[in-house]
């Protein structure tokens, strides 16, 4: 048995409040984690993603890792950030795990965010172990992408639950007719 | 597709690039959080919650301060309030993650009347300072949680002072 080193890993961190931005910061830096990289909302989370697509040097890291953004902020929230991210042609990777801190924990604001492709929710108030626990879940349980003609994202079927009489929800198997399989 | 028939449903699977990473020589065994790191960051963020009335007040004070510049130079007054409003934003998504639910209450309450769209009234700018002194009280009291007595108290005193000037 052995700990996480978190120490390559980067972190984008998108929070229009500089007290919860240093606050996450310094828990994720605390728990070893390599880079943070914090901005203020999801327009300045943009530009620093194009920035690290195109001049990685300048910006000193070659890829976000892991996006942890504060869905309520202006102009830009995160919502729209995350939309960008996941479909947007200039994104620079669409499949980059997206964590969303909230206070809306309502189950529709929860099922809005799974439809635009989240892959984690982190619901204010928060401690460390909670975000400590996020970490943990992206690393260990990664979910396969799906791209449908309305849906891409993260799998949104995290557990194999069988219908009542014994076949699987998915209707379509790996072996169906129009399933493309890609791997990488 | 080879036989030409349309793609439904397009499955991504990649290696976990993320786990070995962070599993170091130790890709396939059973890897954990560091106990002490969670311990210290723990440490870190219950140290940071306890700055959180010493901050607030420093950002109720920064709102005090465009506060007097409404009454001194009205004309600049839609500006203040474009300030006010962005500071009362950013207080109303923390107070309750930091026990402080009445500093959440109140600066959302403040937020709604930033957001004016025509002349601002000199009745609006006495309920600005209302809800600063408000918030105040509740710093200085460090009234946690719903606050009890006083809490109830400072509430209905803010909400006599919004039906006052509200008129």
């Amino acid at each position: 048995m052995s700990n996480y080193d978190f120490d390559r890993v980067s972190v984008l961190l998108v929070d229009d409040s500089p007290f919860i931005r240093s606050l996450i910061a310094n828990s994720l830096k605390v728990l070893g984690v390599g880079n943070v990289y914090a901005v203020e909302h999801g327009g300045d989370a943009i530009t620093f993603l194009q920035r690290v697509k195109n001049e990685p040097m300048k910006v000193g890291c070659q890829q976000i890792d892991i996006i942890v953004s504060n869905w309520d902020m202006h102009p830009i929230d995160g919502m729209m950030f995350l939309r960008w991210v996941r479909r947007h042609k200039d994104s620079p990777d669409r499949f980059v795990p997206f964590v969303m801190i909230t206070s809306y924990t309502e189950p529709d604001r929860v099922m809005q965010a799974r439809e635009m492709g989240v892959t984690e929710m982190l619901a204010k108030p928060f401690t460390v172990k909670s975000v400590g626990e996020k970490l943990v879940s992206i690393i260990e349980r990664p979910r396969q992408f799906v791209h449908t003609k309305d849906y891409f994202g993260p799998d949104r079927r995290r557990q194999a639950i069988q219908m009542p009489d014994g076949r699987d929800r998915r209707v379509l198997t790996d072996k169906s007719e129009g399933v493309e399989i890609i791997r990488g | 597709m080879a036989n030409g028939k349309p793609v439904i449903v397009r499955f991504y699977r990649f290696k976990n690039r993320l786990k070995e990473k962070t599993a170091g020589l130790n890709p396939t065994g059973k890897v954990t959080l560091s106990a002490e790191a969670m311990e210290e960051a723990e440490k870190a963020l219950s140290k940071m919650s306890e700055d959180y009335p010493d901050w607030v007040s420093g950002l109720v004070g920064k709102m005090q301060e465009q506060h007097g510049r409404c009454v001194d130079t009205p004309e600049s007054r839609k500006e203040c309030f474009e300030e006010i409003a962005r500071i009362a934003h950013d207080m109303k998504g923390q107070g309750g993650t930091f026990g402080y639910p009445l500093i959440t209450a109140f600066s959302d309450s403040l937020y709604g009347f930033t957001q004016i769209k025509g002349d601002i009234e000199d009745a609006v700018v006495e309920l600005v300072k209302a809800h600063i002194d408000a918030m105040r009280a509740v710093i200085r009291g460090r009234v946690a949680g719903s606050g009890g007595d006083i809490g109830k108290s400072l509430t209905e005193g803010l909400n006599e002072a919004i039906a006052k000037y509200s008129v």
